[in-house]
């Protein structure tokens, strides 16, 4: 019982304190920025490009598709920098030093990210109601917020395993960018999965979001709860494969340091 | 029962060279260590770089995994009772990274304290009485990334003190802080020895470790070359005096004269800015500076002291690196 106390409490301070110790963007200008403006910028290129291509009556397509995939800048770049911000502040030594649960250190790296994911969707359809005519009146919004925790939380998956990558090369912000652009054509964002040539379909199914924006798309069409619950359970399941498969990474990573030497040479 | 046992300790890095023909290179950071550190006792370990002081803490402290050998901390195996280990033990390496310069000092030692799993009701009394132990009283609310090098430092004690840990190793801890600044570090950990912690502590300066440790290992290629206390160490160089000449712009061609004298025992030589210091150890005493003199003829010379060995002296001696 003793051990669960603690290990709930190293999960949330590290939380806390680990989202202000290690997040780059946590200055209030370069924040702002990462939450309206970068996703308003994103939301217009897309949307009018995409209109533009395939007709006005598609609005809805690109502004739900964008809304949703902009959780991958707190997912993929804000948990990247979590994990990955000790290698930089050098407290690698100090942190495997100590007799931590590392799964809890782990783990409460992503958490904030949820919930800052999650508020940047919120600000980017905002922007689709406001400025581009995304209509929601017959959206079940309960279950679009589900949608909306559950796809961030998977994409965060997808950026624990990139932040382990950090831990192992300098040059992960290369990596970074790469995943996230893919991401707006892979994830069916702005591109229908259908039209994709067959090998990019398989990709599509494996990575996180995908599901997410499917679901978020039927919600907004009109669908209920219990028609998208697949969708959002394989969502659910592709996100905590991901963390999983970092998590597992991350320890390989502290024994090969520790075995190699390497902790503050990474 | 010891607080520190090490036994025939050993680490090969193995390094990985070029690209297409790639080949193993093998270099022996530690080679064959052994030493106790007795309970409360504050035990220097001195050497030149690269001696593998630094590897052989990070062996005792669990972050890197010895080749060969044992160690054993507080009773546990330094390996297979890692986590053990780490409950018993706190560790600085000398600099001043290690913390997260966006958090304030209080906040760092919050997030230590949840990682030692130091209850909440322990931690807030403790990271107030911390922070005025190591003099940073006043200064818990403001943002690391704003303290000097010496507070940064200082906050590193007080990090690892959080779950009071019986068993401290200190590699470097002074490195790079000003005199005063050094001063009060060596304070603090006079502090910490009267508290009864086992001190294992690393340092270059040599007064540091003769005026702080009770016993002294000096190692030097991997190994323990001498293990006594400063004043033992310091019985290596009884026979010797130290004629310490002042100099400015000392050719090498008059060092060379002054290495092949016969009486010259050892010859080390300090830059101080425009001057330099000789020091000569010899078992002549007074009776070599003129000949002294004679090898440095031509030369600016100003004060010539003759004075009696320091652990420093030893040290040279030991390591052999002079003449």
């Amino acid at each position: 019982m003793n051990t669960i106390i603690k290990n709930t409490r190293l999960f949330w301070q590290g939380t806390l304190l680990s989202y202000r110790a290690l997040f780059a963007w946590l200055r209030p200008v370069t924040y702002m920025a990462s939450k309206i403006i970068m996703p308003l910028a994103q939301m217009f290129f897309f949307v009018f490009l995409g209109t533009y291509a395939s007709g006005g009556k598609n609005a809805s397509f690109f502004v739900i598709g964008n809304a949703i995939q902009i959780t991958s800048i707190s997912g993929i770049f804000g948990v990247t920098m979590s994990v990955g911000g000790d290698r930089d502040a050098g407290t690698l030594p100090y942190l495997f030093g100590t007799p931590a649960n590392r799964f809890m250190i782990f783990f409460g790296r992503a958490f904030m990210h949820v919930i800052d994911g999650a508020i940047g969707v919120v600000i980017a359809l905002t922007w689709g109601v406001l400025l581009m005519g995304l209509d929601l009146s017959r959206t079940d919004m309960p279950a679009l917020g589900l949608t909306i925790l559950i796809t961030t939380f998977s994409t965060c998956g997808l950026g624990l395993l990139m932040g382990c990558l950090s831990l192992l090369t300098a040059n992960v912000m290369f990596v970074n960018n790469f995943v996230y652009f893919s991401l707006l054509i892979f994830s069916g964002a702005n591109v229908a999965i259908e039209s994709l040539p067959a090998w990019m379909q398989v990709v599509s199914n494996i990575l996180p979001l995908t599901r997410g924006i499917a679901a978020s798309r039927a919600l907004v069409g009109g669908a209920s709860l219990n028609d998208i619950l697949p969708l959002l359970i394989t969502e659910l399941g592709i996100g905590l494969i991901y963390g999983f498969v970092g998590y597992v990474l991350f320890a390989w990573f502290e024994t090969q340091a520790k075995q190699r030497g390497t902790l503050e040479t990474v | 029962m010891n607080a520190i046992e090490v036994e025939h300790l050993r680490r090969v890095y193995r390094a990985q060279i070029g690209v297409f023909n790639r080949s193993i290179k093998e270099v022996v950071a530690v080679d064959d260590i052994s030493f106790d550190v007795k309970q409360g006792e504050l035990f220097g370990l001195l050497g030149p770089n690269g001696a593998g002081k630094t590897t052989t803490i990070k062996m005792l402290t669990t972050l890197l995994i010895p080749t060969g050998g044992s160690a054993s901390i507080a009773g546990f195996d330094a390996v297979k009772q890692a986590t053990d280990v780490r409950r018993r033990i706190g560790f600085i390496f000398g600099g001043e990274r290690g913390l997260y310069w966006r958090l304030s000092g209080d906040d760092n030692l919050r997030y230590f304290a949840s990682l030692y799993g130091v209850d909440p009701a322990v931690s807030k009394k403790r990271i107030p009485y911390l922070m005025e132990l190591v003099g940073l009283k006043g200064r818990g609310n403001e943002r690391v990334g704003g303290y000097s090098r010496g507070m940064k430092q200082r906050l590193h004690v007080a990090r690892t003190l959080l779950h009071d840990p019986d068993i401290l190793f200190l590699d470097e801890p002074t490195i790079g802080l000003d005199p005063v600044g050094a001063r009060e570090f060596r304070s603090v950990i006079l502090n910490l020895q009267s508290q009864k912690k086992t001190i294992l502590l690393t340092t270059h300066y040599m007064f540091e470790a003769d005026a702080l440790s009770d016993r002294i290992a000096i190692i030097n290629k991997g190994c323990v070359i001498a293990l006594d206390t400063p004043g033992g160490l310091k019985q290596h160089v009884s026979d010797l005096s130290v004629v310490e000449v002042e100099t400015f712009g000392t050719s090498e061609e008059a060092l060379g004269k002054l290495r092949k004298l016969p009486f010259v025992d050892a010859l080390s030589v300090e830059d101080r800015e425009q001057k330099q210091m000789l020091l000569i150890q010899t078992t002549r005493g007074a009776e070599a500076v003129p000949d002294v003199m004679n090898a440095l003829e031509g030369q600016r010379v100003g004060s010539v002291i003759v004075r009696e060995p320091t652990l420093e002296d030893a040290y040279v001696r030991l390591v052999g690196g002079a003449a």
